[in-house]
């Protein structure tokens, strides 16, 4: 009852803040900014009253909301209840609704009363895109539309979103796309008030490390979720929705680093602002493929009429942003330029070369079916054989730049400088490489994964160490003390080496799919196959019944070298609300290598169709993450203070400049 | 040279090795990996959970183990499913365009790249030694430089 209304009182709010926001920029008056400032607060709380109404319509089972039927039952376990918020298309856009009109609220808050009108214009275009989707809600994608017959129970939540990952990935996810808003109003706020000096850049790098944070760690908790869920034994299949996420990642991640030269050096300022909006308008360009329908993927909700609402608004923000940034340009000139080809800067520059092929990469293979149909009438579909061979090479490269950059310094180094310090990383990666190969590695591109995983590894390794060998002499502290410091003394610089570690051990998981083994086989009670160096019995099977499934569990003991090493249990369930069948993957992980049983079909004598895989080094790929999480840890822990000194610094120098 | 030619020939075969002595299985798996499902949209048929891609794949497997190479699977299937199964982009025709355009907009960036920074580079020593740019338009021949210093010369010595 409460839903609808609040989302209206919402749009009202949410309208009047944009009034507010635009008479404020326009006039410089703090007060209607303030007033605006105010409205939007107001709408976030609106919105906040919607999400509660809908939660509690799933708790309540509520089946006079067509939503409650369509993704939820009186089955579904409790914490999954939650899921179906962001299950279905609807609730999906009111979470994110929800996220944009909070952090709108955070952002604009956390400035204060600095830069009135920078503040004024970028909540003008966080209430303009807040309204938009608010529009959406009332309009094409409305979760409180009632039903004409209200039925005894819902159709339930689909099997594969109930699972723990997703009570995590998907939010993880919306924080990341949502984050993006932030630094591109930001920007946007910067450029149209006319002060797009050092200082905007401060605020929209914190905002981006966040939603870089959230989304890496999302896109990390979506392979989990497809290893275990999916049961294909792989975690990630260039799926056109994953790819969706990972493009805007892929260009936030080349602004992080290019920040720094803006940072450090004033340079760049219109190659950051083109990545700050090529990023925010990927991440909408993502939602649009997610609830379009136009290409096919598990991942996508069902049709409906919202893909159309976004190709207008993703034209008008693409074309307003390139507007205003052609219309500031003699604002964003470079105060300096590069000194020399073997520089920190270069490397900088060559990294984001990398990163943005990358990303254009997979934008071209996600839109290349459209295009192919267009151009030749046949629907082709791009699979990840394309995308493994045009992105790994890519991928290898920014991975050994990742271990030279660090070496570079600042400005400009001497050939000799930098071959002194990149002697022992290059002996490194040969001698595993060639070790490799000797010890009977074929796989040309595993070899170099390794290779430059060990080169990149020892190259921050030598960071830390030299770091750690100045607190060692001058504080006469041991080593683990010594690091300690290093670390959190320099948490940017350290805590992104931190998370450069983690990359290499996620590459170094996925060389490992080089050598991935898998079997096949259909086993009668008793019967053996063989996947690697593992033996596989088949038991036999078990059945129980729970008021959602029939659970059809396998028993599969595992052999090795003639012994003995355990049992597995994968299963081929059916779940009654969906009529949907659905398989458990059964795992056994370590560090060297994952053995991954699925179970297809079972026969109605006994037999059972079993998938077998054995996937090596895959426990590094999460472990990476784990470290990359940490080091993004280390990064926002950072104080404002240590953030951006130096565009402090430039920012007090160019008003001084202005007031002069 | 020889000895050099015949230890890079080694290495080649022995990487090749693997493709050349894939288990029929492996290969049957590798092609499921290159084509759509038919049955589950926008999925490839090696991970496609529904029971008739896997009755798919169990055929594709019968087909490696009875001694059929990739091409004849391929195009196999392609007759059976039309092209539109091929979940890779053929390096012909149209299909050339998915595999060379990531490399065209790679080799531009790297290109720009290298001119910016050789430009910006040149022009930061410049400015470092106090020479004075030369304007791109100011394009002289050596008997026309020789002119010009000595009229400069005289200019300077009136």
């Amino acid at each position: 009852m409460l839903g609808r209304p609040a989302l209206l009182c919402a749009l009202v709010a949410m309208t009047g803040a944009l009034v507010l926001f635009f008479l404020g920029a326009r006039t410089d008056r703090r007060d209607l900014s303030e007033a605006a400032s105010r409205a939007l607060a107001v709408a976030a709380a609106f919105i906040s009253l919607a999400v509660a109404a809908l939660v509690s319509a799933l708790f309540a089972h509520d089946f006079s909301l067509a939503y409650v039927v369509n993704y939820s039952s009186r089955s579904l376990a409790g914490p999954y209840t939650i899921s179906a918020l962001w299950g279905g298309m609807e609730g999906s856009l009111l979470f994110w609704t929800l996220l944009l009109t909070l952090f709108s609220t955070v952002a604009i808050r956390s400035v204060g009363s600095t830069r009135p009108v920078v503040v004024s214009w970028a909540g003008c275009v966080l209430a303009g895109i807040s309204a938009f989707f608010l529009l959406l809600l009332i309009v094409p994608a409305n979760p409180f539309t009632t039903m004409s017959e209200i039925p005894a129970d819902g159709r339930g939540l689909n099997p594969l979103l109930q699972s723990p990952g997703m009570l995590i990935h998907p939010p993880l996810l919306y924080t990341g796309f949502v984050g993006f808003s932030i630094p591109f109003a930001w920007a946007m706020g910067a450029l149209l008030s006319g002060q797009a000096d050092s200082q905007w850049f401060a605020s929209t790098r914190r905002w981006t490390l966040f939603a870089w944070s959230a989304l890496s760690i999302g896109i990390v908790l979506g392979g989990a979720w497809a290893y275990t869920e999916l049961g294909w034994g792989g975690y990630w299949a260039w799926d056109p929705v994953e790819n969706a996420s990972f493009m805007p990642w892929l260009t936030a991640t080349a602004y992080l680093h290019s920040v720094v030269i803006q940072e450090k050096r004033q340079m760049l300022k219109v190659w950051n602002v083109a990545l700050i909006l090529a990023t925010y308008v990927l991440a909408v360009f993502g939602t649009f493929l997610t609830r379009s329908g136009i290409l096919s993927s598990i991942h996508t909700f069902t049709e409906g009429d919202t893909g159309v609402w976004f190709l207008p608004f993703l034209a008008a923000m693409l074309l307003a942003g390139l507007a205003t940034i052609a219309l500031r340009l003699d604002h964003l000139k470079s105060d300096n330029r590069l000194d020399a080809l073997v520089s920190r800067e270069s490397a900088f520059l060559a990294n984001n070369v990398l990163f943005v092929a990358a990303a254009f990469t997979v934008l071209w293979g996600t839109v290349y079916p459209i295009v192919a149909e267009v151009v030749t009438g046949v629907r082709l579909s791009v699979g990840p054989a394309f995308f493994n061979a045009v992105f790994a090479p890519l991928g290898l490269a920014i991975v050994a730049l990742t271990g030279i950059g660090p070496l570079m310094s600042w400005r400009r180094m001497s050939r000799g400088a930098l071959g002194r310090l990149i002697r022992p990383p290059v002996i490194a990666g040969s001698a595993v490489t060639i070790g490799l190969a000797v010890a009977g590695v074929r796989s040309v591109g595993a070899l170099l994964a390794f290779g430059f995983c060990t080169f990149t590894a020892v190259a921050i390794g030598g960071e830390f160490v030299r770091g750690s060998r100045v607190y060692r002499s001058r504080h006469r502290l041991g080593w683990a003390p010594a690091l300690a410091r290093t670390l959190l003394r320099n948490r940017r610089r350290y805590g992104g080496y931190v998370v450069h570690l983690g990359v290499v051990l996620i590459v170094i998981g996925f060389a490992g799919s080089a050598f991935k083994v898998e079997r096949n086989a259909f086993l009668k009670p008793g019967e053996s196959m063989k996947v690697g160096a593992y033996n596989l019995t088949y038991e036999g099977m078990r059945q129980a019944r729970t008021s959602e499934k029939q659970i059809n569990e396998a028993t599969v003991v595992v052999g090795r070298g003639g012994s003995r090493i355990g049992v597995m249990h994968p299963q081929s369930n059916f779940h009654f609300a969906q009529r949907q069948p659905q398989s458990e993957v059964a795992i056994r992980t370590t560090p060297v290598e994952d053995l991954y049983v699925v179970v297809t079909q079972f026969d109605a004598d006994g037999s059972a169709a079993i998938r077998s895989f054995v996937n090596p080094l895959t426990w590094w790929i999460w472990a990476g993450a784990a470290v990359m999480a940490l080091g993004m840890g280390v990064l926002l822990s950072g104080g404002r203070g240590e953030v951006a000194p130096a565009a402090a610094r430039n920012a007090v120098r160019e008003r001084v400049v202005v007031a002069g | 040279m020889r000895k050099a030619l015949l230890v890079s020939l080694t290495c080649w075969i022995m990487l090749a090795m693997p493709w050349a002595l894939a288990a029929p299985e492996d290969v049957a798996n590798d092609i499921a990996g290159r084509v759509t499902s038919p049955f589950c949209p926008g999925v490839t048929l090696h991970d496609c959970p529904s029971q008739a891609a896997a009755d798919l794949r169990t055929r594709i497997s019968a087909w490696a183990e009875a001694g059929w190479g990739r091409n004849r699977i391929m195009a196999t299937l392609e007759s059976e499913y039309g092209p539109q199964i091929r979940a890779v982009p053929p390096a012909s025709g149209t299909g050339l365009v998915a595999w060379v355009l990531p490399v065209v907009v790679l080799a531009a960036g790297a290109g720009l790249a290298l001119t910016l920074i050789r430009h910006w580079s040149a022009a930061t020593r410049r400015a470092r030694t106090g020479e004075a740019p030369e304007p791109d338009s100011l394009s002289l021949s050596l008997s026309e430089r020789r002119r010009l210093d000595d009229e400069l010369a005289a200019f300077k010595g009136r």
